[in-house]
């Protein structure tokens, strides 16, 4: 060999000994990009984003994630987990990013998905309301309710059953799909974000817009995002199908000589990519929602839990395992308490299994919640 | 070779991703710290008649303690009619499903049985769905005639096992009963449960009578009466609604008397020349003790629960305004110091709190702030809400409230400390001046 | 009994009738015994009537004061006329609080304004034993209509005069 191949040689080595020890020392936590930095888009901007010219581009992208690059972080292939639940994770403005299954506003090649849609609350968009303005408005004075929840949600329709999760009835429109089952309308009860007592009733009634707005997210939670619905056509995201992620965890098994992911043979340290902030974050609202601390002493409400519960692999959780590990901020008989409405809403909303990728079980079979109700005290 | 090492780069650089995955070990983590706040949603089916002479009873007692619960606005009650399984003995499995299936979170059975006069109360409640009991089963004992007292009881364990307060439920409240116009108010001391059953009067209405406050212990009250012409503190025996005035000096006028927490002492106002202060008397050797001695008018104060503080109002600055000073007198400190007046101070039985009424811009508040005046809120708003008296268990407030005009008349509200739950208490008749008994033993 | 013991019975009974009824008392002076007038009615200047309509029973006050203002100290310089010429008077002053305020808070502000005009009255020479205060605080109303003209006429002291040289 001449000596242009051992420089090569040499520095492909340094190279790769590099990314080795670089990948060492810096464990990556939570991967720091996309939902924390994201800005919040109007609906028009995320129209434009995922208009139906770039769907294409995601069916041609699909393959692509076949052939990784290196210096890709690990969790850039998995698909963003696109909003299941209804006023949820900001869409990522990077179109370029591969295999990110666009949440479009139902173009037709992705109709057959629109069997299985979450839809935010439809909201009457108030008259005076601005696209550009909407969501960093002043949040308008909440509406008096005997639920207070963080994601605040209009009356539900008439004929709406009450039931977490949001689904629109079945009503002809041009994008359903045509065999799209024919649900009842069901919607989340109905909630504020605040408690309104009687003194405080009066007081922004002169700020008071005419029509009764929908009170929108704080801007500093990025994560809950309340876009004003589009007046035509309903958003549909779809469930997150991940193909790719598949793909990728596949080829990354075989090159590391394992089996499948779910059943490694190597030991016990989970293999594929970890949770993605995203995913967490879901998980996290999804327990919120049923974590009802309404009627817990003032004692209890400065208590914090740490509750451990295993769950299946279809996410649910086994009930038997849910324990209480630890509590700090007050007595034992008030962390009991606290516990007791923890464990509740941890069964209530996993009643149906929580929503969590399935690849990568190893990574949440066992989960460790810590309830800190201190921001809930006098609401 | 070339190619042997290609692949060996390449298979390097498709594991380095999975490196960063084998470092994270350890179960998912996650903190949740947002939550709703909504009623508990229960199920309270009838209880089980375990004789015939339970029978009137049974599905009563049950409507009872479903109504304190939901009374509460901490709790809502699912309907009968919407029950898939029902309770038929006291002692068959639950069927757990039925009752999530209706979203019934916390579910309370029970058991009535009677011989003579003699009521026996059993009672078990649920967390239907970690499908377990929530606490032991309880049984209950009385007389017949004193059976909502006992579905009180059971009420006051269901709560208090799923909030961790204390209970509130069997306790009693001392009004003043009003009837007619504004200005020909007659009034009279009366007493009953705390959801407005069981009325008694203890006083004619051929006085006015004023302000009643209960004992530590609820067997006696303090009030002030004009039957001698002059406003003066008597103290009644709850029991015989027998009485005595506690001051009768010719000269002066006394009210606003309310007891130390070892029942032993009385604090009250004293006016002499015009000019009111705060005494003091024992009332087993009748001794009389000066509080205060300022030109100012010094009036309505209240202990704190452990006695060694009094919390009062004073216009020394020149308006209305709370101050403390130690039981036995001494230097007030002023705690108030928002926009507007501020009067009838109450300690929370809990010690955390002080609750008052508030005067701003011609309207009335009862509101709450700690006891160095920090975090007032103020939880109601109205015409004229006045006079504000405390839960044993230190959650909720009972006020009075009175609409304006000649046609005008007072009722009894309570709140939450939180502001909310703010509703009508169901007495007959005008009322006003509550106060609340301890948790009756 | 004796028809002797029944006239007498009924002549003490005349006599302690006759304390009851103040006006009965014909004693002219003051003003001139301008005429017959009947006794106890508002013309007889020495009749409880004449000083409740006359001379004026009451003092008014601006919201949490007790101070007078200078119509009532007209009003109570005539009140103290009135009680050093009636000496077999004596008077209870009522004081009284508009219903804009906490109860016990107005049962004493009642205390100062009835203290406040028995001060002035003494002060004009009334002697202090044939005086006494008491405080309604806002119990007593004479206007029930939630407005300033209401309130302004409930915040009152009344000089209520009852026959009875002292307390």
């Amino acid at each position: 060999m001449n000596t242009g191949t051992y420089i090569s040689g040499l520095l492909h080595l340094l190279l790769i000994g590099w990314a080795l020890i670089g990948g060492w020392l810096s464990l990556p936590e939570d991967e720091p990009f996309e939902v924390a930095q994201v800005s919040i888009l109007t609906g028009e901007e995320f129209a434009a984003l995922t208009a139906p010219p770039s769907a294409p581009r995601a069916a041609t992208e699909a393959p692509a994630p076949a052939l990784p690059e290196p210096q890709e972080p690990a969790p850039a292939p998995a698909p963003e987990p696109v909003p299941d639940t209804p006023p949820e994770i900001a869409p990522r403005p990077e179109p370029e990013a591969p295999a990110e299954p666009d949440p479009a506003p139902v173009p037709p090649e992705t109709a057959p998905e629109a069997e299985v849609s979450d839809v935010p609350p439809v909201a009457p968009t108030p008259p005076a309301e601005t696209p550009g303005t909407a969501l960093v408005a002043e949040p308008t004075p909440p509406r008096p309710s005997t639920r207070v929840a963080p994601v605040p949600a209009a009356p539900p329709p008439p004929e709406a059953e009450i039931a977490e999760d949001v689904t629109e009835s079945a009503t002809p429109s041009p994008d359903a799909a045509p065999e799209a089952p024919a649900e009842p309308a069901t919607a989340p009860e109905e909630a504020t974000t605040e408690i309104v007592t009687e003194a405080e009733e009066g007081k922004d009634s002169a700020l008071a817009p005419l029509a009764s707005a929908r009170p929108l997210a704080r801007p500093d939670r990025p994560v809950r995002v309340a876009e004003p619905a589009e007046p035509a056509a309903p958003a549909e995201p779809t469930e997150p199908e991940a193909p790719p992620a598949d793909a990728i965890a596949d080829a990354l098994a075989e090159a590391m000589g394992g089996g499948a992911p779910e059943t490694s043979g190597i030991g016990t340290a989970p293999s594929g990519p970890p949770m993605t902030g995203g995913e967490k974050d879901a998980l996290r609202v999804a327990v919120s929602r049923c974590w009802n601390v309404g009627s817990l002493s003032s004692e209890a409400l400065r208590t914090s839990v740490v509750v451990a519960v295993s769950m299946q692999e279809d996410g649910k959780p086994r009930m038997e395992t849910i324990r209480m590990i630890s509590y700090s901020g007050g007595p034992e008989a008030a962390a009991q308490r606290v516990f007791e409405t923890a464990s509740r809403a941890i069964i209530r909303c996993g009643i149906n299994g929580y929503d969590l990728p399935v690849e990568k079980y190893d990574y949440w079979r066992d989960i460790e919640m810590t309830f800190n109700p201190e921001k809930m005290r006098i609401k | 070779m070339i190619a042997r090492l290609m692949t060996l780069l390449l298979a390097l650089g498709l594991a380095l991703p999975a490196l960063p995955a084998l470092a994270q070990t350890g179960p998912l983590r996650i903190v949740i710290e947002e939550g709703v706040i909504e009623p508990l949603p229960f199920a309270a089916p009838d209880f089980v008649a375990e004789n015939a002479e339970a029978q009137q009873y049974a599905r009563e007692i049950s409507r009872v303690i479903a109504s304190d619960l939901a009374g509460t606005g901490l709790f809502r009650e699912i309907p009968g009619d919407a029950f898939i399984s029902q309770i038929t003995s006291f002692d068959s499995p639950v069927q757990y499903a039925d009752w999530k299936a209706i979203n019934a979170q916390a579910l309370v059975t029970g058991a009535v049985s009677v011989s003579g006069n003699r009521l026996v109360v059993k009672f078990r409640l649920f967390d239907v769905f970690s499908e377990a009991p929530l606490g032991e089963g309880l049984q209950f004992g009385g007389t017949t005639g004193a059976w909502r007292r006992v579905a009180h009881k059971v009420a006051d364990q269901v709560y208090s096992r799923i909030t961790g307060e204390g209970g509130y439920f069997d306790s009693r409240v001392v009004y003043v009963a009003e009837t007619g116009p504004k200005d020909q108010r007659q009034k009279r001391l009366a007493i009953m449960d705390y959801d407005g059953a069981n009325v008694q009067y203890l006083t004619d209405a051929a006085s006015i009578v004023l302000a009643p406050r209960f004992s530590p212990t609820g067997d006696r009250v303090l009030y002030t009466s004009y039957e001698s012409g002059f406003p003066r503190i008597y103290l009644m025996d709850v029991a015989s609604a027998g009485r005595r005035a506690l001051e009768d000096q010719p000269g002066t006028m006394s009210f606003a008397p309310r007891f130390a927490p070892d029942g032993r002492t009385v604090v009250f106002s004293l006016t002499q020349g015009g000019n009111t202060d705060l005494y003091s008397l024992n009332l087993s050797t009748g001794a009389r003790r000066r509080l205060t001695s300022a030109p100012s008018i010094e009036t309505a104060p209240s202990f704190s629960p452990d006695g060694r503080l009094i919390v009062f109002e004073s216009d020394r600055s020149g308006t209305q305004q709370l101050y403390i000073m130690p039981a036995g007198g001494g230097e007030a400190r002023r705690i108030s110091f928002g926009q507007g007046r501020y009067g009838t101070p109450v300690w929370s039985p809990r010690g955390d709190l002080i609750a008052f009424t508030k005067q701003h811009k011609g309207r009335f508040h009862i509101g709450v702030m700690r006891t160095d005046g920090s975090e007032e809120r103020l939880l109601t708003a109205s015409f004229l809400d006045e006079g504000p008296a405390w839960s044993p268990n230190g959650r909720v407030i009972m006020f009075s409230r009175e609409t304006p005009g000649a046609a005008g008349s007072s009722a009894l509200y309570s709140v939450d400390i939180t502001g909310r739950n703010l509703k009508r208490v169901p007495v007959r008749g005008g009322a006003s001046d509550p106060a609340w008994s301890p948790l009756l033993p | 009994m004796t028809p002797f013991t029944k006239v007498l019975l009924a002549a003490c009974a005349l006599g302690v009738a006759a304390c009851t009824s103040p006006g009965q008392y014909d004693r002219g002076g003051l003003g001139g015994g301008a005429g017959e007038f009947a006794a106890g009615s508002p013309q007889d200047p020495r009749s409880m009537a004449y000083f409740q309509q006359t001379i004026g029973d009451r003092v008014h006050f601006a919201v949490d004061e007790s101070t007078l203002g200078d119509e009532a100290r007209a009003t109570l310089l005539a009140q103290a006329s009135w009680l050093m010429d009636n000496p077999e008077y004596s008077a209870i002053i009522e004081g009284h609080a508009d219903e804009q305020g906490t109860r016990e808070y107005n049962l004493a502000l009642g205390a100062r304004r009835a203290a406040a005009v028995q001060e002035f009255l003494v002060s004009r020479g009334v002697s202090p034993a044939r005086l006494r205060t008491v405080s309604y605080g806002k119990e007593r109303p004479i206007e029930i209509c939630s407005a300033e003209a209401c309130y302004a006429k409930n915040r009152r002291a009344v000089t209520v005069v009852t026959a009875g040289a002292g307390a």
